[in-house]
């Protein structure tokens, strides 16, 4: 009997999968804001409103907004993964992956202003192409100190400020 | 006639050396960053941006133009050969176009839709020619109650169209208008949403946001959902070129795309989707050959293409007259005039003649240029395509630190990238919209200004937002918009 497989496990079971904390993160962020606007005056002498009314009414906004989409999510909302080139918005999350690229976008952080651009290209470089699944370290390590190397030389031709090339050394 | 002779001087400045040079090299950035996956103009364009201090004004836009438009032409090749489209906007192209390519009619199509994208990229230019002075014109006599009604008109036209829910599209709106308030108010002086960050008293430069959203959210995203590419790229050497009989076929749906894209690409909210949809199922219903398509029809290339293309001209009309962005590659645009410390809108066209024109002529050029580049050259980016996809994304991270660091130096912003970039992840898992942010950041702090100037002018009334029938017309069509996801479902439905 195809017909009768039921859809989805209905009530309690499908809770897990509710992303409430989605909504609440919404909500904190419109209090955040308000937060901040309690500090601002919200009119000023002769405009009818100050600094802080704009912010009231964004912070207001957001606090809505979560709430609203608690609701939703409350009333089962469906949120389908966006499909891209390269990535299935159908499969899980690979977490080691995720993690990986992650480090990649916080190595800059720690490295920068101290090791300079070249050495913190060749990191994100090598993590970037190891979380996508590239297994030729050395060349990726390599690959990426000579993309960082040749773009710091060409950009600060260009007149862009990145820093020194290898501030450790005083260069 | 004066915009005859305008077009005339512009063409002088689009034609000088240096200038031809600029279009050519934001032509060939464009075309690879369009066959390229996890790139796209307006990411492009915002990583451009701190290289610009050392480039005229006018040379600049007349490169982001190239990326602009080339980010098309190059768009339409990899939904064509490896049936990826890489925007909403060539969704449709990839349907009929990857099924004559599979059928060894590839040729054909990518020819129907350069040439397509170069008719109606032409004729949509020409369009911005003779509309955009007009629409200045008028906009001089705009007030700040219409202009505070006609941003609330692209606010909520832009969370509505853009992304599957208006709830989502809305949040993405208040987050991008949230940022938009971070730093020193311009009106009294008073940090706002700093948090006693000194770092954050400049404001949240849109550059930042939008590389973190769109490269660091991207890779990230991939990263974690990777699969390699299994459909194989359709080989391809040597021209692209049709038959008589293609051509025959083609010119109608070009000359209709055109119409449709042009004009709802101009509209706030409009984009690329709409047009290209509403392109495909009139060609569809006009056809003499119904049953091609599905099966790879001429038409549901040549229609599409030719939308998407005048649409992309379209966002320049209100960008352009009203300094109002309706897209990301409209906001990116906005903030490097702003970097320049020029204001878009009707005194752009008195003020800066030379730059608007020769803007305008470039656009000219570059789709004389992009179609040279594209017609015979179509194999050479093809190859482009073998650059492995774990190296790519690497390189894009990369480029992106740069673009972030080189802006002003500062590991606040790096941080700031990372908690962007984790946001740009979740909104690609939660299906949030990602335009809307970088509206609402762009727009957010003139939208407080007009507000806060037409309530000083009406002594806080706030009757005086509605004062005038333009205003009044504006929050109308705004209200209108709510509504508007009910039709386009409908739309969805019909396509």
């Amino acid at each position: 009997m195809p017909n009768s497989i039921p859809e989805a496990p209905a009530g309690g079971g499908s809770d897990t999968a509710r992303p409430w904390w989605l909504g609440g993160l919404v909500v904190a962020l419109g209090c955040l804001c308000l937060y901040g606007a309690f500090s601002l005056p919200q009119a000023a002498r002769y405009a009818g409103i100050g600094p802080g009314l704009f912010v009231t009414l964004v912070g207001g906004g957001l606090v809505l907004l979560g709430l609203i989409l608690l609701l939703q999510i409350a009333r089962d909302e469906q949120f389908i993964p966006q499909d891209t080139e390269d990535a299935s918005g159908g499969e899980s999350a690979h977490w080691p992956a995720f993690f990986t690229a992650l480090a990649a976008a916080l190595a800059p952080i720690f490295t920068i202003e101290r090791l300079g651009m070249p050495i913190t290209a060749m990191l994100s470089f090598a993590l970037v192409a190891h979380a996508f699944g590239s297994r030729k370290t050395v060349v990726n390590v390599l690959v990426g100190a000579v993309l960082g190397a040749l773009s710091w030389l060409l950009f600060t031709r260009l007149g862009l400020q990145l820093g020194g090339f290898l501030p450790m050394a005083g260069i | 006639m004066e915009t005859f002779s305008l077009l005339l001087q512009g063409f002088g400045v689009a034609l000088q050396p240096i200038n031809l040079f600029y279009a050519l090299l934001g032509s060939v950035l464009g075309t690879a960053i369009g066959v390229l996956p996890g790139i796209g103009p307006a990411l492009t364009i915002a990583l451009l941006l701190p290289v610009t201090i050392s480039v005229a004004p006018t040379s600049a836009f007349i490169m982001f133009a190239g990326v602009l438009y080339g980010a098309m032409y190059g768009g339409s090749t990899t939904s064509i050969l490896i049936n990826t489209p890489g925007e909403a906007g060539s969704m449709m192209t990839a349907l009929e176009g990857n099924r004559m390519a599979r059928a060894g009619r590839g040729a054909s199509a990518l020819a129907t839709a350069a040439l397509g994208s170069f008719v109606a990229g032409t004729i949509a230019t020409l369009l911005l020619t003779f509309a955009a002075p007009a629409i200045a014109e008028i906009a001089f006599y705009f007030r700040p109650a219409d202009y505070f009604a006609l941003t609330v008109l692209a606010f909520t036209s832009v969370a509505v169209v853009m992304g599957s829910s208006r709830v989502r599209g809305f949040v993405s709106l208040f987050i991008g208008l949230a940022l938009g308030l971070v730093g020193i108010d311009q009106m009294t002086g008073q940090a706002r949403l700093t948090f006693g960050v000194p770092a954050l008293f400049d404001g949240m430069e849109l550059a930042v946001v939008l590389v973190s959203l769109f490269a660091v959210g991207e890779i990230l995203y991939v990263a974690s959902r990777y699969r390699k590419n299994a459909s194989e790229i359709v080989p391809m050497r040597g021209w692209a070129w049709m038959s008589w009989e293609d051509l025959r076929r083609s010119w109608k749906p070009w000359l209709r795309g055109t119409a449709l894209g042009f004009p709802i690409g101009a509209l706030p909210g409009g984009g690329s989707e709409i047009p290209t949809m509403l392109s495909y199922t009139l060609e569809r219903r006009l056809s003499k050959h119904p049953e091609e398509f599905g099966h790879g029809a001429i038409e549901g290339v040549a229609g599409p293409e030719a939308a998407n293309n005048a649409a992309a001209a379209g966002i320049l009309i209100p960008l352009l007259t009203l300094g109002l962005p309706t897209s990301a590659t409209a906001a990116v645009l906005l903030a490097a005039f702003q970097n320049y410390g020029l204001q878009p809108g009707p005194f752009l066209f008195t003020n800066n003649p030379e730059l608007v024109w020769g803007l305008i002529a470039s656009l000219y050029v570059g789709n004389v240029m992009l179609l040279v580049l594209n017609l015979p050259l179509v194999g050479l980016w093809v190859r482009l395509l073998s650059i492995p996809a774990p190296q790519l994304y690497a390189g894009i991270l990369v480029f992106a630190t740069i673009g972030i660091w080189g802006v002003s130096n500062s590991v606040v912003d790096l941080i700031a990238m990372v908690i962007i970039g984790i946001m740009g992840y979740v909104m690609r898992v939660y299906d949030f919209p990602i335009a809307p942010v970088l509206i609402g950041l762009i727009l957010g702090p003139m939208a407080e200004q007009q507000l806060r100037t037409a309530l000083a002018a009406g002594q806080g009334n706030p009757v005086v937002l509605v004062s005038t029938p333009l205003s009044v017309a504006f929050l109308v069509l705004a209200g209108l918009f709510l509504l508007a996801p009910v039709v386009l479902r409908r739309l969805r439905a019909g396509a």
